[in-house]
């Protein structure tokens, strides 16, 4: 029993102190990683902007257009998903990051390898490349050595906690693939359609072995508690940890021909199937009708993540021959990932704010819910821009029309930018 | 139970209604996830749940609810107990709320 008297006597916990102990981590962690990320997103927008031209005519694999590639990659999507895994470890398998300072030491080798390998690549100078890769792969195997000595200490272990730990192997194997192609930008024995291959195996690695593997394990848990979803099946789950898994490790394998990558892609993209499915599921079994602006913009993702998943084995094995085709497939498989993970700002950040600023105050006064900390209004032209950005994108791309692609790149830069400002305004918001 | 403790009852779950559920907008008797209210010479224990394991809310709607039911008159001493049985599911929220 808690006596009446001495709970009402003890102090509120002061403004933007966590109430809830290891439940939800302090916010500072996460909060780097979301400005940061959201910050590479205005800029690799602008820079898909800048470099429309070049796009639109499949001059894909020239530096400064992979260096807008890696902007949107590592700068936007990696950094928000290991912002993502800080906030929400605790929630997934009931403990947070074990090193949190390492956390933060890895997320400073990160942006400054982004900052690096990208303004290296866009330049011209290998040296600043190189140095970047080195704070790439000090980051990702930072992470990935904290994110498996968190998992390695949890008993319970379902779905969620078996697509991170998958994850977290591929965290380290695709920075090894980059570093082997950034090497070979200095005249390596990879060229050609070799080069291609390496570089189509890296970016699935870590497309598939990282990024979905990741969002896989965070969906399973934050689907049904968004939606209110009760009583789906997770065997389509499980089944898409194990496939995913298996097609990124087929691919890594540095040996082998056609039928290895053949197979691998066969894998991942059942994985990929199996994880919609899962999906689906969850928005088919929810009891709250109405969606948030936030899970519309995730389902927007998931629609573009079948679109790739149609386009992929016609683009993957055209190759170079089909440049445009190929430009086409990364954007779509690149913006459903990025709408994804930009319908997960408006459920991870407000509820972020709300938990430090306002969950001490519950009881004592009014206090705004989750969904008051931002206009909804503003949520859905935000998430309108986003979409028909990418969706102008991928279409100029195919048609190699530099205007609409670039008119495209704009809209995304201006769905970017009110994402950041929505996202800097709510971690403003206080109790009047 | 005494008139005066089925009075506090009542008050009880009526101060209940202002725990809001933050990312549903519902107050945790209309959500279900109050399994019950005892109240025996003005000490009362409030048993509770969850939407979903893991949820991040726990200490928030924890707290919340010993501050509530505190400014109740006629309470004394308040219990809020987390249960997990049975397992939370929409079906117990009042109908139509959701």
């Amino acid at each position: 029993m808690t006596p009446v008297n001495a709970a009402l006597s003890l102090p509120l916990p002061a403004i933007g102190v966590d109430p809830g102990g290891a439940a939800v981590p302090a916010p500072m962690l996460p909060g780097e990683h979301f400005a940061a990320a959201l910050v590479f997103l205005v800029i690799g927008a602008l820079g898909l902007a800048s470099v429309a031209g070049e796009l639109a005519n499949g001059l894909f694999f020239v530096p400064h257009v992979i260096a807008v590639v890696h902007l949107i990659t590592l700068g936007w999507i990696v950094t928000s998903i290991f912002g993502a895994l800080c906030q929400f470890l605790p929630v997934a398998i009931g403990r947070g990051l074990r090193w949190p300072t390492v956390a933060h030491a890895t997320f400073g080798a990160h942006v400054l390898g982004v900052a690096l390998f990208v303004g290296g690549l866009a330049t011209g100078h290998p040296a600043l490349v190189h140095a970047g890769a080195c704070g790439l792969a000090l980051g990702f195997a930072g992470f990935a050595t904290n994110l498996a000595v968190t998992l390695a200490s949890v008993r319970e272990r379902g779905v969620t906690w078996w697509a991170l730990a998958g994850a977290a192997v591929f965290l380290v194997v695709t920075p090894i693939y980059g570093v082997i192609l950034a090497l070979n930008l200095q005249g390596g024995a990879l060229i050609g359609a070799r080069r291609f291959a390496v570089v189509a195996a890296h970016a699935h690695i870590a497309i598939v072995g990282v990024v979905l593997m990741v969002i896989v394990g965070v969906a399973h848990r934050l689907l049904p508690m968004f939606l209110l979803s009760h009583g789906a099946s997770e065997r389509p789950a499980r089944a898409a940890v194990g496939l995913l898994f298996a097609g990124a490790a087929l691919l890594a394998i540095p040996i082998g021909d056609g039928a290895r990558v053949a197979l691998a892609g066969v894998l991942a993209a059942a994985g990929v199937v199996a994880f919609l499915v899962q999906a689906a599921l969850f928005f088919r079994h929810r009891r709250r009708r109405a969606i948030d602006p936030g899970m519309r913009l995730a389902a927007a993702g998931l629609l573009g993540l079948v679109a790739a998943l149609v386009l992929a084995p016609i683009a993957l094995s055209r190759g170079l021959a089909d440049l445009h085709l190929l430009t086409t497939y990364v954007a779509v498989l690149l913006g459903a990932l990025s709408l994804f993970v930009a319908g997960h700002y408006y459920k991870i950040v407000p509820f972020l704010v709300w938990y430090h600023r306002f969950g001490p105050l519950v009881g004592t006064r009014k206090v705004p819910t989750v969904a008051e900390l931002y206009s909804a209004r503003i949520a859905r032209a935000n998430g309108a821009l986003l979409i028909l950005g990418w969706l102008g994108l991928a279409v100029g791309l195919f048609l190699g029309a530099g205007a609409l692609v670039r008119a495209g790149a704009l809209g995304l830069t201006a769905g970017a930018a009110i994402e950041a400002v929505v996202m800097a305004r709510i971690a403003q918001r206080r109790i009047a | 139970m005494s008139d005066e403790d089925e009075t506090t009852y009542d008050d009880v779950y009526a101060a209940l209604r202002e725990v809001i559920d933050p990312e549903i907008g519902l107050d945790i008797v209309t959500l279900g996830l109050v399994y019950g209210v005892t109240v025996a010479r003005g000490e009362v224990v409030v048993t509770f749940t969850l939407t979903t394991h893991g949820c991040p809310m726990e200490r928030v709607i924890r707290s919340a609810i010993t501050e509530v039911v505190g400014r109740v008159p006629g309470v004394v001493d308040v219990t809020a107990k987390l249960v997990w049985e049975p397992h939370w599911h929409p079906g117990l929220a009042d109908a139509g709320a959701l």
